[in-house]
């Protein structure tokens, strides 16, 4: 409870232990982009998708991948020297997974700095309203009833994902906005803690119901991974991501607004109630894509902004763009890391995200008190 | 019954391969779940069981069977009278007493109105087995066995728990003739041969360190996934490592829970290059052959190798 409290108190310096006293200043912080931001995150993107497209089991030359790479661009004509096979794997399994793995990083990020910022909570994150139970839900009912509900096409499982996610997040905003009582942001959390745990409850049943077999399917889509991308993902998943994001983007200043409190946002004559829905929407849209195609990886939506909130400042209008860049860039990483570490096999990307995200973010964090 | 069987196994491998059905040779070797058989042993008896040693104080008469293969191997060996109930899974012979558990209850009590006085399970879950033991109900832990001479050891168990060791011996010896025929058919067909075996379509695979794998050693067929084990029976590869690996086979064990088909597999990024897919040589094959290790499922699957490597 001390988390759906905090209002506005995270957007000091000291994250978690600004006095409630201080939440009722208007924020003074720098809120415009510098150029330095920018480059970091380009860089550091540049730098994970560069390095997921040379790194694989294959062992292919790096030179020639870059030559390959090249070959493509208008006006060049070289040869890389790939095999038919080596080719494949650039264009059809490592370019669209890093592809997938930066819309789903990029994604995930945004939606959890968007969320944080309408549910004024440090703690919320792209599952808060129930989308990993409603995907998680819709993903075993068709993992494990798939037998009874005849047959089923190949793919329907990432469908029955969004779906899932979509009911979920529309249930926890109906229940939340009936019992809201003035204060719904903190009613909207309580419903989606309330519909979580519901549709867990019948997810946990369908499993207990289940055989061994498919509860190992169940458990890899949980541990979340791009194993499977493929460039039909990354066309399904684009338009939904694409939208989202430059919605949650384009709603940074609103968001900034909202930090102050609803009361004081609406008397600067924004709508809070309204922008949250936008918010709300637009991240469940494009989190459920996401969550459809990657299955459950966590930490990413609570890391990526808080660091970058730590690095540049509590102003939405740094975070959000930035959480793009540093999102995608920090999922392509693990996602490098979760096929290389224990080559040829893989690791659950949702295992490296918390393996990787969790030491960096105290350290960050720790970093960040020390300059403060 | 034995007619039922065979023409079961005929049928599933010439559906799934499109191919001629097994041959009369291999055929014969195979051993037909019996119906009865002389009981023999003497009672009380102490046999091995995965959680150390289990007493049985007379023959069991209501067995109740929580492990597909062990079912099979009750049935095959002709304890499947005494048999009251087996779970869900258990899917072979039809006839057996099919209930809803599934070996994951989670209290001993729901078992008790079938008054067994034999439990197996094939896995250890929560207090079940302890509970038991307070019931003064013997319960045997059959865990999943990795090679042929697991299954000969847990054959033999079961035949000392039942009263069936004769029975037992019979499957055992059976079991080992028709392996040995089903390899002489194939040859060297798949000596040196390299396959992947996939268990869910996010590539779980399983090594040759497992029973399934276990399997295609009779063959000398070898495992792409073994260099990804890392400790791991079921590892996860990529699907860079399958392209690079190119193996001469793939069977598909998520053709049930998954929906996979050689049409779907081939579909995938990149795959269509794969020698696999040009060749026909991708078979979907039940879910059930990559966790169950009974004789029916033994039979069933090493035949259906044998008609793969043959054709």
């Amino acid at each position: 409870m001390t988390a759906l409290a905090a209002g506005p108190r995270e957007e000091g310096p000291n994250l978690f232990d600004v006095e409630v006293e201080e939440a009722a200043a208007p924020p003074l912080y720098p809120t415009r982009l510098r150029p330095l931001h920018i480059a970091l995150g380009v860089g550091f993107l540049l730098a994970a998708a560069i390095a997921s497209i040379l790194v694989g089991p294959a062992d292919l030359a790096p030179g020639a991948v870059l030559a390959e790479i090249a070959s493509k661009l208008p006006l060049v004509h070289i040869h890389s020297g790939l095999s038919e096979t080596g080719a494949i794997v650039v264009w059809q399994l490592r370019m669209p997974r890093m592809v997938l793995g930066g819309l789903v990083g990029a994604m995930l990020a945004v939606a959890g700095a968007s969320y944080q910022g309408v549910f004024s909570n440090p703690l919320a994150d792209p599952y808060l309203l129930g989308i990993a139970a409603g995907a998680g839900l819709g993903a075993t009912v068709v993992i494990v009833e798939g037998p009874l509900l005849g047959q089923l096409p190949a793919d329907a499982l990432p469908v029955a994902a969004f779906v899932g996610a979509v009911i979920a997040v529309a249930a926890t905003y109906a229940l939340g906005r009936a019992r809201s009582a003035g204060r719904p942001a903190a009613s909207m959390l309580l419903a989606g803690v309330a519909v979580g745990a519901f549709f867990t409850a019948v997810q946990t049943f369908l499993l207990q119901q289940s055989s061994p077999g498919d509860l190992t399917v169940v458990y890899s889509w949980i541990l979340g991974g791009l194993s499977t991308a493929g460039w039909g993902q990354v066309v399904t998943v684009l338009p939904y991501i694409g939208v989202a994001v430059a919605v949650l983007v384009g709603a940074r200043r609103l968001l900034d607004i909202l930090a102050v409190g609803d009361e004081e946002a609406t008397s600067l004559g924004v709508r809070a109630e309204r922008v949250r829905l936008v918010v709300i929407i637009a991240a469940t849209l494009g989190t459920a894509a996401a969550v459809s195609v990657s299955g459950l990886i966590g930490f990413v939506g609570i890391i990526v902004p808080h660091t970058i909130r730590l690095l540049a400042g509590p102003s939405y209008r740094r975070i959000l763009p930035l959480s793009v860049l540093f999102g995608a860039g920090f999922l392509i990483f693990a996602d490098l890391v979760a096929r290389t570490v224990v080559s040829p096999g893989e690791v659950p990307l949702g295992v490296v995200t918390a393996f990787l995200g969790a030491p960096f973010f105290l350290v960050v964090l720790r970093q960040s008190r020390r300059l403060s | 019954m034995r007619k039922t069987w065979a023409w079961v196994l005929g049928v599933t491998t010439a559906v799934v391969l499109g191919a001629s059905p097994v041959n009369a040779a291999t055929a014969s070797a195979k051993a037909a779940p019996a119906a009865t058989s002389a009981t023999t042993g003497s009672f009380p008896v102490s046999v091995r069981s995965g959680d150390g040693t289990v007493q049985i104080p007379s023959r069991p008469d209501r067995i109740l069977s929580l492990s597909a293969s062990a079912t099979q191997m009750l049935y095959a060996m002709g304890a499947g009278t005494q048999v009251v109930g087996v779970d869900k899974y258990s899917t072979y012979p039809a006839n057996a007493p099919r209930t809803k558990f599934t070996g994951y209850e989670s209290s001993a009590e729901d078992y008790l109105y079938l008054h067994p006085d034999l439990v197996i399970f094939a896995f250890e879950t929560g207090t079940l087995i302890q509970q038991l033991k307070t019931l003064h109900i013997p319960a045997l832990l059959l865990p999943p066995a990795t090679n042929m001479a697991g299954v000969d050891g847990q054959l033999a168990e079961l035949g000392a728990a039942t009263g069936h060791q004769t029975g037992a011996r019979q499957v055992e010896t059976s079991l080992a003739n028709f392996l040995a025929a089903a390899t002489r058919t194939a040859g060297n067909a798949g000596r040196g041969k390299t396959y992947y075996i996939e268990v869910d379509p996010t590539y779980y695979t399983a090594t040759s360190q497992t029973f399934i794998g276990a399997e295609f050693s009779l063959f000398g067929m070898r495992d792409i996934a073994d260099a990804a084990g890392h400790g791991s029976a079921y590892p996860q590869i990529s699907a860079e490592y399958i392209l690079k690996e190119n193996p001469d086979y793939v069977f598909l064990a998520d053709t049930v829970c998954c929906h996979q088909t050689a049409a779907t597999f081939g579909h995938r990024p990149g795959f269509s290059v794969l020698s696999a897919v040009k060749l026909h040589h991708v078979i979907g094959v039940n879910d059930s052959v990559a966790s169950e290790w009974g004789p029916h499922t033994i039979e069933t699957f090493v035949s259906l190798i044998a008609n793969v490597l043959r054709s």
